[in-house]
């Protein structure tokens, strides 16, 4: 990923299960990309939240990077708000990339301008931890 | 006098002949007509539900929450307990074990859309909403709102003649002491229809689940056995638990193309349709 984006680096990650529609399988639990780039879109829906983020690779070119998230119901447990990033905002995302070497993953944090941090957690319902 | 009299009575001998031709006609009509069988009571009508039954064991009305605790795996049934497969299906599962092994996804139909059906659609990382009536048990898993029915109300399975079979299947429950004892089959033939990942079901699966409440109402637990010899052979057993959740109302979550577009869980290359 070094190789590919100068946004991006590689650290180890654990995988954290949460409401998904589809095999998580298209994902590499065990690497981490931290993308440092710009908002394009933040969209708030149902089964997936997603969000769009424009990382400068070595070149300085923008590539276009793909975030996916859980729903809604866990992340406003975990503090989110549909209007919590915005388009043109500044933001380091960290996710576990898509095996196939694409631009995108799934969620893992996000850090605002600001310096706060967001995560999907709580990540389950009905136990302990969803309080 | 005479006369008359004799008209009188052969005018009766002609209208009684035309009736009996009339009669004959409407005979053999209705007997060319399908015979309806009368409709039975919805599940919600007032007369259905008003009928003197014993009272349930348990009321299982509730949002319920796969427990994942066991991870990942937890939320389906194998590989562990994947019974012997037959030759077909052995090939799905051969193929979905290579695409692993490949850092492949082998047909995750689910993710494109395609209903998850039973068993699977039950063990989703969705809360499902239960509704128990007298006369029915209504599920609504919030992943693409699926409904589920299960009949307590004494109706047999539908005439496999009549059924339109789907990826949920057909339910009818008894009660059998604390336990509730559900039978669901008429499936759909439909090679988008999962079981397990890489386990195809077939309209020939049959499940029997167990149901019961324990941990004072907290927890569902249901112990499943699934039959479909055109694709396992005996019987393929498994036991899960569903914890209550009380701060949480199911909404609306639909599967959307142009959200999975932007998916690359769902459109990456890494995909083996």
């Amino acid at each position: 990923m070094k190789k590919v984006l100068f946004g991006a680096a590689l650290v180890l990650a654990c995988a954290v299960p949460v409401l998904a529609h589809h095999s998580p399988a298209a994902f590499d639990r065990t690497k981490e990309v931290k993308l440092v780039g710009t908002v394009k879109e933040f969209r708030w829906q149902n089964p997936h939240t997603w969000i769009e983020v424009l990382v400068p690779d070595e070149k300085g070119k923008e590539v276009l990077w793909g975030v996916e998230l859980t729903s809604p119901t866990y992340l406003v447990r975990a503090g989110w708000k549909s209007n919590i990033i915005k388009p043109g905002d500044k933001v380091t995302v960290v996710v576990n990339p898509v095996r196939s070497g694409e631009p995108a993953g799934i969620f893992r944090s996000l850090t605002l301008a600001d310096g706060r941090v967001l995560t999907e957690r709580p990540a389950r319902l009905g136990t302990a931890d969803s309080k | 006098m005479i006369r008359s009299a004799s008209r009188r009575v052969a005018g009766a001998l002609v209208l009684a002949a035309g009736l009996a031709i009339g009669a004959a006609q409407l005979c053999a009509q209705a007997q060319a007509q399908p015979q309806t069988p009368p409709e039975p009571l919805s599940a919600l009508a007032p007369a259905n539900l008003s009928k003197s039954r014993p009272a349930a064991p348990f009321n299982l009305t509730g949002n319920w929450f796969i427990d994942n605790s066991p991870g990942i795996q937890g939320w389906l049934f194998g590989p562990a307990t994947i019974p012997k497969l037959k030759p077909e299906a052995q090939k799905h599962r051969d193929a979905y074990l290579q695409a692993g092994k490949e850092g492949k996804v082998y047909r995750d139909d689910i993710g494109a859309c395609w209903p998850a059906g039973v068993p699977i659609i039950m063990t989703r990382v969705w809360p499902i909403a239960m509704i128990q009536m007298p006369t029915a048990i209504y599920m609504i898993s919030e992943f693409m709102n699926s409904m589920r029915v299960v009949y307590l109300d004494g109706r047999p399975h539908t005439d496999p003649d009549v059924v339109v079979r789907t990826f949920n299947g057909e339910s009818i429950g008894r009660w059998d002491g604390d336990t509730l004892v559900v039978e669901t089959k008429n499936f759909i033939n439909d090679p988008h229809h999962w079981v397990d990942q890489g386990v195809p079901a077939s309209d020939e699966l049959r499940i029997i689940e167990r149901i019961r409440m324990i941990n004072d109402g907290k927890t569902l637990e249901i112990a499943m056995t699934l039959t479909d010899p055109k694709n396992w052979e005996g019987e393929w057993k498994g036991v899960r638990r569903w914890n209550r959740v009380d701060d949480h109302d199911i909404g609306e979550v639909e599967c959307l193309p142009d959200l999975n577009e932007h998916l690359q869980s769902t459109s990456s290359k890494v995909h083996v349709r």
